[in-house]
């Protein structure tokens, strides 16, 4: 706290530097974001580039001159800081790297330094200080970036959860109030939950009559599973629908068996076609062949 | 006469639709199944339809006064049938339900009519 008038003091000098050579700073920073991100690489335009060096910049003399330029909760703090946040989103979103960003960060660190050192007036402690300060200042915009980068792949990643839930859950309506869920793979207890979810939520949103669920595909079964099962076909007759379970493999019928599992009250049919059927009977539906 | 915390509606000739508000407070659920009993046995009725439309769950407490209204009026004669159960109530009921519900479930009404069970 006691070296604080002397670390402002030096911001005061390294603010007053930077507004000196401004134009040769910005022209440097320019020169490397139009190879990083300009040209081939297409992530930035020519006048985006100009704009975000611009901007930075002058954020930066702006937190040189703030009250205290240590302070990471002020204003020009966090302006600086949400600046690199969005300058890293806006490069992510348009498929360029973390590490070229990152590069581009120490970059402007070591252009800002080579400044320090080409000014005269610039004592040796004056040095010492301002390098501790950016050396500090740009760790937390390189962190500022990471955080960005994590936000954006976590969002991803999300994205791709919520697609992949999409396409493990293919409920069709297959005809008016009737839908057909085939299950293929390996049902466990999460996925189950999920597909139990996306069917009620469906048969809310059709008003479907009957639900056929087609284990085909599904190669394994255990206790856990087989009692959701039960308690998705509880829910959906719960829901006012009738729920028939197709193409139950005669090694997950033994299963079922073996657990003892109470299949009473649940229709089963051997095939999807056979279910379908049963739903249209159920229905009022006849379906037959046109006669000439 | 009203019934706090429901609205009973007599449709068709021997149908009841059963609407619980917010207000419905199923603690005093002996003196709500007199009342309800009463209005439908004086009008004769034969079915009770349940509208859950505004239930998003179903926790044990009102699974409860669920099954005691459709056993008392299945004691009369009356069948109960449960619409409008929404998903969120119908996942979290058969969570915890191990047998079958004594009373019937529709999407809706027509729906109810039209498999004519």
């Amino acid at each position: 706290m006691a070296q604080q008038p002397k670390a402002t003091d030096a911001s005061a000098k390294l603010a007053e530097l930077l507004k000196l050579q401004v134009g040769s700073l910005a022209e440097t920073i320019e020169k490397e974001g139009q190879n990083i991100f300009g040209g081939s690489n297409n992530l930035l335009g020519t006048d985006e580039i100009n704009d975000f060096c611009i901007e930075f910049l002058e954020l930066l003399v702006a937190l040189l001159q703030s009250k205290d330029p240590h302070d990471d909760a002020s204003p020009q703090f966090h302006a600086l800081e949400m600046y690199f946040n969005n300058l890293s989103k806006q490069i992510l979103v348009r498929g360029g790297r973390v590490e070229d960003l990152v590069r581009y960060i120490q970059f402007m660190q070591r252009t800002l330094i080579d400044a320090l050192g080409n000014d005269k007036r610039v004592t040796v402690d004056d040095a010492r200080t301002m390098l501790l300060f950016l050396s500090g200042l740009f760790n937390e915009l390189i962190l500022a970036v990471f955080q960005a980068y994590l936000e954006e792949k976590e969002r991803t990643v999300y994205a791709q959860e919520a697609e992949l839930r999409e396409t493990a859950t293919p409920i069709t309506e297959i005809w008016d109030g009737v839908l057909t869920l085939p299950i293929i793979g390996t049902l466990d207890s999460n996925r189950t939950v999920l597909v139990m979810e996306a069917l009620l939520n469906r048969i809310a949103k059709e008003h479907a009559s009957a639900v056929v669920i087609d284990l085909t595909g599904v190669k394994n079964i255990d206790s856990q599973v087989s009692h959701h099962l039960i308690q998705m076909v509880q829910a959906v007759q719960l829901m006012g629908s009738d729920a028939i379970i197709t193409g139950i493999r005669p090694e997950i019928a033994r299963a079922l068996i073996s657990l003892n599992i109470d299949l009473s009250n649940v229709t089963t049919r051997a095939s999807l076609s056979d279910g379908l059927k049963e739903a249209f009977r159920r229905m009022g539906i006849l379906v037959s062949k046109k006669t000439d | 006469m009203a019934i706090p915390g429901l609205h009973l509606t007599q449709i068709g000739s021997d149908n009841f639709l059963l609407e619980p508000t917010r207000s419905l407070n199923i603690r005093t659920q002996d003196t709500l199944i007199e009342s309800i009993v009463a209005r439908l046995q004086q009008a004769g009725a034969s079915r009770l339809y349940y509208d859950l439309s505004e239930q998003p769950l179903i926790d044990p407490v009102y699974y409860g006064w669920l099954d005691a209204l459709a056993r008392t009026i299945q004691a009369i004669n009356v069948k109960m049938v449960c619409i409008h159960m929404q998903p969120t109530a119908a996942f979290a009921l058969s969570k915890f339900m191990h047998e079958t519900p004594i009373f019937e479930t529709a999407l809706d009404i027509s729906g109810w009519q039209k498999t004519g069970r």
